[in-house]
């Protein structure tokens, strides 16, 4: 037991190794940063004095080599395009995206369980047969154009809602809210619904064909044979056993919720780490890709981790 | 009895406060990157800045040059330089008064290695302090256009930036000065979020006449095109820059809403690669011949560019600098008439009555509509036999590929940052080297223009230095060095009841907005 937790522990800082390393190499691709960071006016000695400056003439693996060594020391460098320590502008954005993604995820999960379970209950009526078919739009069509769409008719035609933004905030500490204020609600609400939808209709077809799956079995039969009630069976015997892998994808969807948001952020001007990371690819601003690209790794790996662990848990084969 | 007396008074006061406030918003793709007024030279941060901060000169609402934190100046005998005369009673937004100084001090920190607008102090020596209120600026050779040459060189109070530290220009370190300000502008910096919000309010000691009635200004980026046109026509935002030109027609149309037009200093050329002997695909290079070039002229259309994918929004443009510009030459104002039938005799003639293929390489995210442009110029050419592989990419891209020699025939926009004709010809033009020619890509060089730009740089006399700029222009048409097609529109958005400039340097300047 021990031992699987130190091999998957030891898996993941490999993984995150290799990611870093990648993404050090990809960068050269993505542009030259000075190009972006220099006036129309500048000398070619500017250029390359800058160059140096930055360390951009040393090889790619040097680079990241003193990345990493900075990073464990707990510095992630001064953005390009800010010319502010990246672990200050990092933290002042994380909040923007944790809250839209626990905001979206909630949304995705519970409309997601209900919506499913009426579906799987109800498989012929018209209306689960109406959402069946309303749901392929949240599958087909894509997250930029939902959102242009809401804005549209929430925020241009009907004007309920705001177009872009979080709202007004209250400092926490070193966290920004809009949990606390009217308009920061209001805010979350379009910006929620276009980074969930996908993961809604995932969540609301995974529990509709489990759910199913679930009534077909004996267990079932025999509890309709013991004459309990329809509520009892759907809710207490099926639904328990619907959530196992309901649970699982829920869990590896949440990494992807906060990687998605960078098309959800960018639509809606939600300043979270993912405009943040549009920015910076726009800018070649590497202090910024480089530590966004750990920041996600490292959740996403963490996230697997975490799963790989429930599973020891929750199974005891493998424990043995 | 009495209740209800006070209570109609109160509502009586109530009622009597104006409804409006005057509160303005506004929006663009870019924010700032920094409140440095000397780290980084681009429009949305000068643009940004010259709200905050103050030069010697500023420009006016048609671009010309008029007295700001000096008062006057003139040129010091026998082209030693200039005198400034400074103003009097100037404070900054903390309260410390302007002195020559703040000048010198300011001079030391735009001219310094680590500053992004240094190039604008290249022909000076030295900076003397004359008295409190005057001060010398010594050049290498005389500088006809320096004053207009420093209109955006922003003044910081030296003890400000001394006792936070922000003395210097930092690229790899935080800085005091990036996200705080101090300047003599009609506006000071309230807040500063970068990439969320920038929020302005009306200076009260300044020293200028108010034009504006804004009581408080907020900037927001907003980078999606289409999310900023949805803030202004729901009424969140009170302006914006740009409108998409293909969105332009459809807010006009809509309700309480508007598009401003103007057009920009920007103009949209063809470039060509001068002194390559080959092309990338290895066939020998054709666009070496000045009838080649010429050729290319004659097969693009501009009007159909212009009322197409502009939709009618911009301007043919005959020069490498717009018409408003100084020095434009107009003697020379006429472009290549659109003439297909002699553009394949001069392919003919040239030895390519087949025509040939080459690679037109563009940006996709820099101008204005820009990889539609080159779509339509490939189609235009290869009904010469002009056959271009269109290569179009992110401009983080584009400068490296351009600089290594990656490219047959390209796309450039150049936006003269003196406002005058001189500076195409220093960057463009002349022989590519270290601090002249930078943006030469195609290596075009030709003695005569390296031995005319030295001699436009120092004349003094308004004529001769015209003259020369003539002769400049006329070469620069001759070669077909480049191939100027447009230049850039301005399409700002506003809701009804605004009122602003729009200066054709693109700058958003807020002591010429009223709102009702």
């Amino acid at each position: 037991m021990f031992s699987y937790i130190l091999r998957r522990i030891a898996q993941s800082v490999l993984v995150l190794f290799v990611v870093g390393l990648v993404a050090f190499a990809m960068f050269r691709f993505v542009g030259d940063p000075v190009e972006t960071m220099l006036g129309q006016e500048r000398t070619v000695e500017d250029i390359e004095r800058l160059r140096e400056n930055l360390g951009l003439n040393d090889p790619f693996f040097v680079q990241y080599a003193n990345f990493l060594l900075r990073a464990a020391q707990g510095d992630l460098g001064i953005s390009y395009r800010q010319g502010r320590p990246v672990a200050e502008i990092i933290a002042e954005r994380l909040p923007a995206t944790l809250e839209l993604a626990a905001v979206s995820g909630a949304f995705a999960l519970i409309l997601g369980i209900v919506l499913g379970i009426f579906t799987a209950i109800r498989r012929n009526g018209f209306a689960a047969n109406a959402i069946m078919t309303l749901s392929l739009i949240g599958v087909s069509l894509p997250t930029f154009l939902i959102g242009i769409l809401l804005i549209y008719l929430f925020a241009v035609e009907l004007s309920w809602l705001p177009s872009f933004g979080r709202g007004e905030v209250v400092q926490l500490g070193g966290w920004s809210t809009g949990f606390l204020t009217q308009s920061g609600l209001v805010a979350l609400i379009l910006p929620a619904i276009t980074l969930g939808l996908y993961q809604m209709t995932l969540i609301m077809r995974l529990v509709r064909s489990e759910m199913l799956e679930v009534m077909r079995q004996d267990y079932i039969r025999f509890a309709r044979a013991r004459g309990l009630s329809q509520r009892a069976i759907h809710f207490r015997h099926a639904l328990k056993n619907t959530l196992v892998p309901v649970i699982t994808v829920t869990g590896l969807q949440l990494g992807s919720i906060i990687a998605f948001a960078i098309i959800t952020e960018t639509v809606f001007q939600w300043p979270g780490v993912g405009l943040l990371f549009i920015n910076a690819i726009q800018f070649v601003d590497i202090p910024v890709m480089a530590a966004y690209l750990m920041l996600i790794s490292v959740m996403f790996v963490g996230i697997n981790l975490a799963v790989d662990l429930l599973y020891v848990a929750i199974d005891p084969r493998l424990r043995s | 009895m009495m209740n209800r007396f006070w209570m109609a008074t109160a509502l009586a006061a109530l009622m009597a406060t104006p409804a409006v406030s005057e509160t303005f918003r506004w929006a663009s793709t870019t924010d700032p990157q920094t409140m440095d007024p000397h780290a980084v030279s681009s429009t949305p941060v000068l643009g940004f800045l010259n709200n905050v901060y103050e030069g010697l000169v500023r420009r006016g609402r048609d671009m010309s040059i008029e007295p700001a934190l000096a008062t006057a100046w003139e040129p010091l005998p026998e082209g030693a330089g200039w005198r400034f005369t400074l103003r009097e009673g100037v404070t900054f937004h903390d309260g410390a008064a302007f002195t020559a100084e703040d000048v010198r001090f300011s001079y030391e920190r735009a001219a310094s290695e680590q500053s992004d607008v240094r190039s604008w102090f290249a022909p000076v020596t030295d900076l003397v302090v004359v008295d409190e209120y005057t001060i010398d600026i010594l050049t290498r050779s005389p500088q006809p256009i320096f004053p207009d040459s420093i209109a955006n060189w922003m003044i910081m109070d030296s003890g400000w930036a001394e006792a936070n530290g922000a003395a210097g220009v930092a690229r790899d370190a935080e800085n005091f000065a990036t996200l705080n300000a101090n300047g003599t502008g009609a506006f000071r910096l309230v807040s500063r979020q970068p990439d969320l919000e920038t929020i302005l309010e009306p200076f009260e000691g300044w020293w200028g006449e108010v034009e504006h009635n804004i009581t408080r200004a907020i900037f927001t980026p907003i980078q999606n095109d289409a999310t900023a046109v949805a803030a202004l026509l729901s009424g969140e935002i009170d302006m914006i820059n740009p409108v998409p030109v293909q969105d332009a027609d459809r807010i006009d149309a809509g309700d309480g809403v508007l598009v401003l037009r103007g057009i920009e200093t920007r103009v949209i050329m063809l470039g060509f690669a001068h002194d390559h002997e080959t092309l990338q695909n290895g066939a020998p290079n054709p666009f070496r011949d000045v009838q080649v070039r010429g050729a290319v002229a004659q097969a693009v259309n501009v009007d159909a560019i212009l009322q197409t994918i502009m939709r009618g929004s911009a301007e043919p443009a005959s020069q490498l600098v717009p018409p408003s510009a100084r020095g434009f030459s107009t003697a020379q104002d006429t472009r290549p008439v659109l003439d297909p039938d002699a553009a394949r005799a001069a392919l003919a003639e040239a030895g390519y009555p087949d025509g040939f293929e080459f690679t037109l390489s563009c940006t996709n995210d820099r101008y204005i509509n820009d990889e539609a442009v080159c779509q339509a110029i490939v189609g235009m050419l290869a009904q010469v036999g002009l056959r271009a592989t269109l290569e179009a990419g992110p401009v983080s891209n584009y400068w490296p590929e351009l600089r290594a020699g990656n490219f047959d025939m390209y796309l450039l926009g150049w936006s003269p940052g003196t406002f005058d004709a001189e500076h195409p010809l220093r960057f463009l033009v002349h022989t590519a080297g270290e601090s002249l020619g930078t943006w030469n890509f195609g290596g075009y060089s030709n003695p005569r223009i390296d031995a005319l730009l030295p001699m436009i740089q120092s004349e003094i006399d308004e004529d001769a230095r015209q003259a020369m700029l003539d002769e400049a222009a006329a070469i620069v048409q001759d070669d077909m060095v480049y191939v100027p097609l447009y230049v850039e529109p301005l399409l700002w958005g506003v809701r009804n009841g605004v009122t602003l400039t729009q200066r054709p340097d693109n700058f958003f300047i807020l002591r010429w907005v009223s709102v009702d």
